[in-house]
This record gives structure tokens, C-alpha cells and sequence, in this order.
């Protein structure tokens, strides 16, 4: 049960990222019906935003006070979230947005957003050195234990990150479903020639879609790189997950993908170490991403609609 | 809505431009990032006095953004586009390519010209060249040639134009002088380049000194007798390319020195050269250079079929007795102990002769092709007999056939006398590439799928072959040992079973779901291949022994790969030719017809009565299939692999070849694939190596934007992609509707 525990709790952290992630892939897919292949790309630029930031407020991180902890966890989510959304907007504004002037068809924009995010991977990773183990200044002493449930011991930072993932997520319901902006996305989602009648500026509204989900993006970058070692191609593996997390819950759909996240999070973490005694695993933990692609494979081939259903407009 | 406040849009346009012009200050540079400092690169690459260049570039992109309508006006005159491409062709050959070999990386015209001034007792005209000429002269055709297009002063034109020859010659000559001076083997391009690059210039020049109506009147000309006589490019260059082989091309430089056709000739007189070669170098070779030359033009000028072929088989025979010459030129040697062995110390002149003769063939095949039947008379009001516009109706035009043909004496006769590290880059980057963009092409640009997982069937392939010659840690049974040829039925067959099973479940699914699913394919191919179930396939150490190469062993003849690479070269080239003789056969097939269907409105099809699933899944497994037949390949040419061969970026960089250079076109996949794999190398003291993806990234969205069709596009692709059709139905086409900003 303590490693059944212990598994569950990293699945959760994961899967809140995964959450968070996956909401920039469907709130795009809500009002342009397309993958953003690039949206990986961002949530790595987030991670390297805040870190600079981070790296610039606490130094190497030793001796922060509790004070301080909270004020680099604020400003690292907001860092991160606005180096998100600028990246973003520059991607709809650099790869997107001639395409869907033109007209052009999806797999025009589908290879223009490959190119984009291996031209972003690779930038940063120029600039970064191509490091493969940077890592954030240890501001909360990544091994602090909050509390022990049956011997399983909950780390302070797994419950920060999904804090932190959880409040976005709700910030973000209120937003898309409370304000203007939000009726825009969903008008926009819902049928885009009627919005653009209805008065609804089609192209802000895109872009301030992709720039919401890119903050989100970006946040998740920041929590990511607290707790994992991050690098410039840290972006594709978690991007595709949380994808398959997006299409889990039913892309297009903002509450699905909350599901889906913490859902695929979850079981990526737990199928492969079954049965969580003896220490001895029938999958074994080095087929976690085996793990979730199946699951991606098996949904989008049995039930492409995920769990809640696709549609933006109306889940929301 | 309420009233928004408006940003200016030229101030909107500023920025993007400056913010452009920043991050492009941080593609180009060297690596400098640090674990210690982390602003290190921006500080390096942005604060930093050149990034005053890059934002002179921005601020000029921002100014010919907004007066664009002036700029358009000038660049439509006749002349700037020639001017335009000369000077860059101009800065590559100063600032790209080498000019003198036995330099070594500083071989490119800054370290050349260095040596040159250091050196003493070299012809003044070069030292005048080397030393200030080459940027003045330069920076006052730049100024010339524009000021005479735009205030229209012939005179100006006339005088550019001398000049930009003038300049031209006294480059080839000043890098003749001085090269001669050094001694040592020199295959550097960059005097000829320039050369070139000095006549366009100059072509420039002339085209701004002539009135509009003229230069109508000379193209008209040029136009029509190029469309009574195809072929004839292909014989000029031909010519022009003869000439330079025949009259100053180096031949043969054994122990560094230069030798052209006469020399060489001197050089083997006494030897125990065999007799043809002795022939070849006296008389020989201009007497087959000149019939075939006779016969190509005659063969143009007529328009007869028979002189047609006749010329086409008598190159062809003639670039053989080149090869061949070369061979014994180089082995004879190598017996006086003089070469360093069979194909080395060859200079360029030899197969710059075998191509200028093959394209020679190439344009009597072309006239050939293109001659009425006789018999069938012409129709009358200009129509042509049916026959005669065949290879029209197929979909390929003069042009692309030139170029392929071209192309294809280019992969004949150059890799013999490359040097050892263009031979295995052709073979190891560049040919097996081309073979992988030719199977994604079917996927990619025939069929409408986006598969990014293609490497991993490449994978396949390749451990398929491994297990097959016993390779892995897990040893196939003793019948079933065999040598890499024989793994290729196998390797196709386990590649098209995977392929099927990966397609059969997901073709269903919308284009892009499709890439996901293919992606996570991909990589689930990679995890296997590194975590190593049953130790089978030893894991990310790569393969337990190296494959071994192939064999040929009918008893009395016996082919052994491996002993160098371009055994290999030529067994590729069977390969693709193959492959492409197939898949041309294919796209006009009657699956050639509904790919495209399916490509186009799947919906429509399927109401058609196209089986789309079944379609797809073909285009699927043929895809899958080649990817093997390169697997194998790869596997037997390279001997060790690992994992790390089969990651992501392969399969993306699979994909830009194929989009680079057109997608659904067999020229454009092979010329995409080969462009884009010769660069890095040719680039590769200028470029990081690690920044290639980067670079490919940068060109895959560019090409999205501004050139979707690629390089060298088929023409029904061509108006999919630029999306003027109006036969998409999704979304953006609906956007579309809406005009930007009247949404308010």
C-alpha cells in the first residue's frame, strides 16, 4: 500500500501537468479544430522563463525562508505563464496565422507547427547549452515530507504542484465559462462564421486562445522544472501525453481534459509497477511511456470522442 | 463590443521585424551557452556590436514591408532578379565555399586570400584580386547595375556588365595563379562559382541596358526555339561543361600536382598504361566527345528519333570508356607507385567530361522522346500526333525530365573521384535518405497521410536484417542465416505486416490523429528497441556484431560489398531507380488516381465508391515496405547500429525532405532529400551540427508560409496546397470568409 501510495501521489503531481497541458491542446482544438503540435514547445519555454527568473531571485536556493517560498512559487507560476502565452502568440502569429488567411489545409498546418516547435526546442536548446540535467535552484527542498499516510509520505512540493494545478484549472473554468472573453472561445468554438456576425473579432479571440493556453502551458512548465530536471527537449513527451490526455477526456473539451490528465497521470504510473509489493514489478517502470502511448493508440482507436464527449462550447 | 484602442499596424510590423531580426542574432553564432551563466549566449549573441547588422536587416525588411508598393515596383523591372541572384551567389562562393583545397578549413576565400598576400612571387593581378578587387568590385556592380535599372541608364548597363565579366575572368584567373603557385590537389568550387556568379551579374547589366521591348523580343526568341528543341539545354551545358573538362580541368594529380587532359597524356605516354587509355588521352577523348557533341545537336536540330537514340546509346558508351579510363589511369599509376590507389588522385575534369557527354545523350533522348512518330503526320493547326505529347500528358514536363536526367549523370559519374568523405556522407546521409523521402512521398504527398513515425519501420527493417544475419544476441535458427540480400523479401514482408497492423486500426481516424498515433508508434518502436525485451535487441549498445555486407556468388561471378562505398553508391542507385520507375508507374495507376481522390475530399471518394481504407492502407504498407528495403540497407552498409538511429528528429527530418522539396513529386522527394542532406555537410564548418534541426525547423515553417509546394512541385499538389481551390471544407476555410478586423 505505501508504494501504491507513493505511486498514486506522483501519478496526481504528473497528471495535474498533463491537466494543464492538455487544456492549451483543446482549448485551441476548440476553435481552430487543430492539434497544436507546437503547444509542447511552450510549456518548455515556460520552464526556462521562470527559471531565469527563479534562478536570478534565490540563487543556488539555500536557506529560503518560508516567506520567500510562497513569493517564488507566485512569481515563478506568473514567469512562467507569461513567457507561455508570449511564445504562443508569436507561434499563432509566425506559424498559424498565414496558413488560416490563406486557407490552407490541415496539413499544411500541421508541418508548419512541427517545424515551429523543433525550431523552438532547438533554440532554446542553443541557447541553454543543450544541457541535460538543468534544474531549478532547490527553493523548497524538493524532499520535504508534508505528512505520512501509511508509511507513504506526501511530499510538500507533489502538494504545491497540484495546489497550484488545480486553482489554474478553476481559474480557467470561470474564465471560459463567466467572462466575455470566455463567451468569445466558446462562440468561436461553436461555429466561427455565425461568432464573427454575432460581433466576436475572430483572430483576437484566436489568438487570445492560444495566449490563455500557453499561460497554462507555462505554468505547467514552472511546476514541472521544480520537480523534475528539465532540458530543451523536455517538451515532447509530456506535450504528447497530455495530448493523449486531452483526447482521453474528449478533445475540445475543457473538464475533460482535467479528467483525462489527472486519469492518464494516474495510470501511467500505477499499470506499469502492478502489483506495488515485493518490489518487483510485472510491467516495469521503464515502459511508463510505452504505457501511455497504448492507452493513447487504444482510445483514439476505440472511443475517439474520449470519456466526456468532444465540443467546446457546450461542456464548458 | 465596446470601442477597442488601435495599435498602429506599421508599429506592430516594426516590432515583429526587430524581434525577428534578435532571435535571428541567435540562430546564427556558435553554441555559447553555460551551466554557470546562463545569459552567456544573449549576452554573447545580442549584446554584442554585429547584432547592429542583424537589425539593419530587420529595419530593411520593415521598410520594404511598408513601401512594398514602391519596392514591387522596382523589382518587377527586368534585371533585378538576375542582380539579386548573382550577388548571392557571389557571397556563397566568398563566404561558403572553398577555394583552395589543400588549405583545409581555411581553404575558404578569407583564410586563401590571407595566404595569398602573405606569399610573395604571385602574379600582381591576383594579389590586386585577392586582396581589395573581390569587395569593390563587388559593392560597385551592386551599386551599378541597380542605379542603372532604376534610372534606366544604358550606358551604366553596358559598362556594369563589362565590368561584372571582366571582374569574373580575372577571378578565374587570379585563383589559377595563385592555386598554381601553392600546388597541391584543388577540387574547390569557389572561383567557378564566382565566375558564374559574376555573369549573371552581368546578364544583369545587359538585361537594365535594354529596353523592355528588346528583352521581350530576345526572350520570345530563346522561348521559341527552346519549344521546337527540347533537349537543347541539356546539349549547351553540355558543351560548355565538355569544354572546361577538355581544355582546364584538372585530370589526374598524382603527389599534388595538376595535371589536365594534355599533361596527363604526357604523363602516361612511356607507362604500361593499356592501350585504350593511352588512345583516351591522346585523341581519344576528344574524338568521342566531339561525335557525340555532333550527334546530340544534330539530333536536337532535326528532331529525328533514330539520331535521337543514336546519340543517347554513343554518350552513353562514350561516359563509359571515360570511366573506365579513369579506373586504368589511376590503378596504373598506383602500380609506379605514383597514385595512391584505384579512384583516388582523380581530378574533376574526367567526370565533368562523363556528364557533360551523358547530358549531351540526355538531350538527344529528350528530342528523341519528344519527335513526332513518323508516319502520323502532324495535325493540322499545330497539333502534334498523339504520341508526341505523351510524356506531356503524364505529368512531366521538359524541364523535370532535363533535371532528372541531369541529376542522374550527376549520381553516375561524380562519386568515383569524390573524395573518401563525400562518398561515405553519399552514401550513409544522402542516399538513404533519398530512398526513406521516396516511401514517405507515397505516404506523405500521394495518399495525404501525415506519418511521423515512419523511422520506426526503418527500424524494423534494419533489426529484422540484424536478426536474420545473426547479429543480435538472439541467433536466428541455422536454415534461416542468410546474407543481407536475401533479408531484403524478409525485411519488407515484416515491415509491410507492421505496417498494415499499425495502419488497419488507425487509417479510420482523422489526418491529425493519424500523426499522433504514428508518433506514439514511433517512439514505442524506439523504447522497445532501447529497454531491450528477451535481450533481443541488445538493448542501446546497438547491435551485438556487426551485419555483415552482402555477397553476390553465382559461382563465376561474385560481387562482395564493403570494400568501398561506392559499391554501396551503385547498389542504391539500382535501388531508387527501381523504386522510382515503380512509384511513376503508380501515381498514374489507377491507385494513383484514387489516392489522390482521398487526398482531396475523403468523403467525396468514398460516395465515388473508393474503398478509402483500403487505399490508405496500401499507401500505408508501401510506405512501410520501402522504409524496410532502406532498413536493410542501412543495416549492411553501416555494420553497427543503435537505437539512437531511429529517433523522432529522423522521422521529422524524413518529413521536411519531402515537403522541402514537394510534396507528390518523385523529383522534388529526391531532390528534397539530397538538398537538404548535402547542406549540413556542406555547411558543416559554418553550422553546429547541433543547430541542423533547428535551421530545418526554421525552413519547414517558411516553406509553409510562403512556398507550400515545395521545391520542384507536382502541379495537382501545387493547387491543394496553396488553398485557392476552395474544395476544404474545414474551418479555417470558413474563417476565410470572415475578412480580417470585420468581426468588430
Amino acid at each position: 500500500l505505501t508504494d501504491f501510495l507513493n505511486y498514486l501521489m506522483l501519478g496526481l503531481t504528473r497528471g495535474s501537468m498533463y491537466a494543464l497541458i492538455a487544456l492549451g491542446y483543446t482549448l485551441v482544438y476548440g476553435v481552430l479544430q487543430l492539434i497544436n503540435f507546437a503547444h509542447s514547445e511552450v510549456f518548455m519555454s515556460g520552464a526556462f522563463g521562470s527559471f531565469l527568473v527563479v534562478h536570478a531571485m534565490v540563487g543556488d536556493g539555500k536557506d529560503v525562508s518560508g516567506a520567500e517560498q510562497v513569493l517564488v512559487v507566485l512569481v515563478g507560476l506568473a514567469v512562467g505563464a507569461l513567457s507561455g502565452a508570449v511564445v504562443a502568440y508569436a507561434l499563432e502569429r509566425v506559424a498559424y496565422r498565414p496558413l488560416r488567411r490563406r486557407g490552407a489545409p490541415k496539413l499544411a498546418f500541421l508541418i508548419s507547427a512541427i517545424g515551429a516547435s523543433f525550431f523552438l526546442s532547438q533554440l532554446f536548446g542553443k541557447l541553454f547549452n543543450r544541457l541535460g540535467n538543468n534544474q531549478f535552484p532547490d527553493y523548497l527542498n524538493k524532499n520535504a515530507t508534508l505528512f505520512t499516510v501509511f508509511g507513504a509520505q506526501v511530499k510538500l512540493l507533489q502538494v504545491v504542484i497540484i495546489v497550484a494545478a488545480v486553482l489554474l484549472m478553476i481559474f480557467l473554468d470561470r474564465l471560459v465559462s463567466g467572462t466575455k472573453l470566455g463567451r468569445g472561445i466558446r462562440a468561436t468554438a461553436e461555429d466561427a462564421p455565425t461568432a464573427a456576425l454575432m460581433g466576436v473579432d475572430i483572430d483576437r479571440t484566436i489568438s487570445r486562445t492560444f495566449m490563455i493556453g500557453g499561460a497554462l502551458a507555462g505554468a505547467a512548465g514552472f511546476l514541472f522544472g521544480s520537480a523534475f530536471v528539465f532540458t530543451n527537449t523536455m517538451g515532447f513527451i509530456p506535450g504528447i501525453k497530455a495530448f493523449a490526455a486531452a483526447v482521453l477526456g474528449g478533445i475540445g473539451n475543457i473538464r475533460g481534459a482535467m479528467i483525462g490528465g489527472l486519469l492518464l497521470g494516474v495510470a501511467e504510473n500505477l499499470i506499469p509497477t502492478a502489483p506495488w509489493v515485493g518490489g518487483h514489478a510485472w510491467i516495469g517502470q521503464e515502459w511508463t511511456d510505452v504505457v501511455a502511448f497504448v492507452i493513447l493508440i487504444l482510445i483514439l482507436v476505440f472511443r475517439p470522442t474520449g470519456i466526456l464527449g468532444e465540443r467546446l462550447g457546450r461542456a464548458a | 463590443m465596446n470601442q477597442r484602442r488601435t495599435v498602429p499596424e506599421w508599429a506592430g510590423r516594426a516590432v515583429a521585424c526587430f524581434v525577428g531580426a534578435i532571435v535571428l542574432a541567435l540562430m546564427v553564432g556558435p553554441q555559447q551557452g553555460s551551466k554557470n551563466d546562463y545569459g552567456l549566449t544573449f549576452r554573447e549573441q545580442v549584446l554584442n556590436p554585429r547584432i547592429i547588422a542583424f537589425l539593419v536587416v530587420g529595419a530593411l525588411v520593415f521598410l520594404a514591408i511598408t513601401y512594398q508598393d514602391i519596392v514591387r515596383r522596382y523589382a518587377s523591372r527586368p534585371g533585378v532578379r538576375p542582380l539579386i541572384v548573382g550577388v548571392l551567389v557571389l557571397l556563397a562562393s566568398y563566404f561558403l565555399m572553398r577555394w583552395y583545397d589543400p588549405l583545409g578549413n581555411n581553404g575558404k576565400f578569407a583564410g586563401f586570400a590571407d595566404a595569398v598576400g602573405r606569399t610573395g612571387g604571385i602574379a600582381p593581378l591576383a594579389k590586386v584580386f585577392f586582396g581589395w578587387l573581390w569587395w569593390v568590385s563587388l559593392l560597385v556592380l551592386i551599386v551599378g547595375v541597380f542605379v542603372a535599372i532604376a534610372r534606366k541608364l544604358r550606358w551604366l548597363g553596358w559598362a556594369s556588365a563589362g565590368f561584372a565579366v571582366v571582374v569574373g575572368v580575372i577571378a578565374l584567373l587570379a585563383h589559377a595563379a595563385a592555386s598554381g603557385a601553392g600546388g597541391g590537389i584543388d577540387h574547390s568550387f569557389g572561383a567557378p562559382t564566382a565566375f558564374i556568379g559574376y555573369l549573371v551579374i552581368a546578364g544583369a547589366g545587359v538585361l537594365a541596358a535594354r529596353s523592355n521591348a528588346e528583352t521581350a523580343a530576345t526572350r520570345e526568341f530563346v522561348e521559341r526555339v527552346m519549344a521546337f528543341r527540347p533537349g537543347l539545354p541539356l546539349v549547351a551545358m553540355g558543351l560548355v561543361l565538355g569544354l572546361l573538362a577538355l581544355l582546364i580541368a584538372t585530370w589526374f594529380a598524382p603527389q599534388r600536382n595538376n595535371a589536365t587532359l594534355v599533361d596527363t597524356s604526357k604523363l602516361f605516354s612511356g607507362s604500361d598504361a593499356s592501350a585504350l587509355t593511352t588512345a583516351y588521352l591522346g585523341w581519344l577523348g576528344y574524338v568521342l566527345f566531339v561525335v557525340v557533341l555532333v550527334l546530340g545537336a544534330a539530333a536536337v536540330a532535326t528532331g529525328q528519333r533514330m539520331l535521337g537514340y543514336v546519340a543517347t546509346a554513343a554518350a552513353l558508351i562514350a561516359s563509359l570508356v571515360t570511366v573506365i579510363t579513369l579506373h586504368d589511369i589511376s590503378t596504373t599509376a598506383f602500380r609506379a607507385g605514383a597514385g595512391a590507389g584505384p579512384w583516388r588522385d582523380l581530378g574533376t575534369g574526367g567526370w565533368l567530361l562523363s556528364i557533360a557527354m551523358f547530358s549531351i545523350g540526355s538531350g538527344g533522348f529528350i528530342a528523341a522522346r519528344r519527335a513526332p512518330v513518323r508516319g502520323r503526320s502532324v495535325m493540322v493547326g499545330g497539333a502534334t500526333s498523339p504520341k508526341a505529347g505523351r510524356l506531356h500528358e503524364m505529368g512531366a514536363s521538359t524541364t523535370t525530365i532535363s533535371i532528372a536526367l541531369f541529376g542522374l549523370g550527376l549520381a553516375l559519374f561524380y562519386p568515383p573521384t569524390a573524395t573518401g568523405f563525400w562518398q561515405q556522407a553519399l552514401v550513409t546521409d544522402i542516399g538513404v535518405y533519398v530512398l526513406l523521402a521516396i516511401g514517405l512521398n507515397v505516404v506523405i504527398g500521394w495518399a495525404g497521410l501525415l506519418d511521423l513515425g515512419y523511422i520506426a519501420f526503418y527500424a524494423i527493417g534494419s533489426y529484422t536484417t540484424a536478426y536474420l544475419t545473426g547479429s543480435l544476441p538472439v541467433k536466428p535458427p541455422s536454415w534461416l542465416m542468410m546474407s543481407p540480400l536475401w533479408a531484403i523479401p524478409f525485411a519488407i514482408a515484416v515491415c509491410l505486416l507492421a505496417g498494415v497492423l499499425l495502419g488497419a486500426p488507425t487509417l479510420r481516424l482523422r489526418g491529425d490523429y493519424l500523426a499522433i498515433v504514428t508518433l506514439g508508434f514511433g517512439e514505442i518502436i524506439r523504447i522497445i528497441a532501447v529497454n531491450n525485451p528477451g535481450n533481443f535487441t541488445n538493448g542501446p549498445r546497438g547491435v551485438a556484431s556487426a551485419v555483415p555486407h552482402p555477397v553476390i556468388n553465382l559461382g563465376f561471378f561474385r560481387i562482395e560489398w564493403g570494400g568501398n562505398q561506392l559499391q554501396y553508391w551503385y547498389l542504391l542507385l539500382v535501388l531508387v531507380a527501381l523504386l522510382v520507375f515503380l512509384f511513376y508507374r503508380l501515381e498514374n495507376s489507377r491507385l494513383g488516381r484514387a489516392w489522390a481522390a482521398v487526398r482531396e475530399d475523403e468523403v467525396a471518394a468514398q460516395a465515388t465508391g473508393v474503398n478509402t481504407t483500403r487505399v490508405k492502407l496500401l499507401a500505408f504498407a508501401i510506405g512501410a515496405s520501402t522504409s524496410g528495403l532502406a532498413g536493410v540497407f542501412f543495416a549492411s552498409d553501416i555494420g553497427y547500429f543503435n537505437p539512437q538511429n531511429f529517433i523522432l528528429n529522423n522521422s521529422i527530418l524524413i518529413v521536411a525532405f519531402v515537403v522541402f522539396g514537394g510534396m507528390g513529386s518523385l523529383t522534388g522527394a529526391i531532390a528534397g532529400a539530397a538538398a537538404l542532406t548535402w547542406l549540413p555537410d556542406f555547411l558543416r564548418d559554418q553550422v553546429p551540427s547541433e543547430d541542423r534541426v533547428m535551421w530545418i525547423g526554421a525552413v519547414l515553417v517558411i516553406m509553409m508560409i510562403f512556398r507550400p509546394e515545395g521545391l520542384i512541385p507536382a502541379r495537382r499538389r501545387k493547387a491543394e496546397l496553396s488553398g485557392l481551390a476552395g474544395h476544404d471544407t474545414s474551418v479555417d476555410q470558413d474563417l476565410r470568409a470572415v475578412p480580417a478586423g470585420e468581426g468588430v
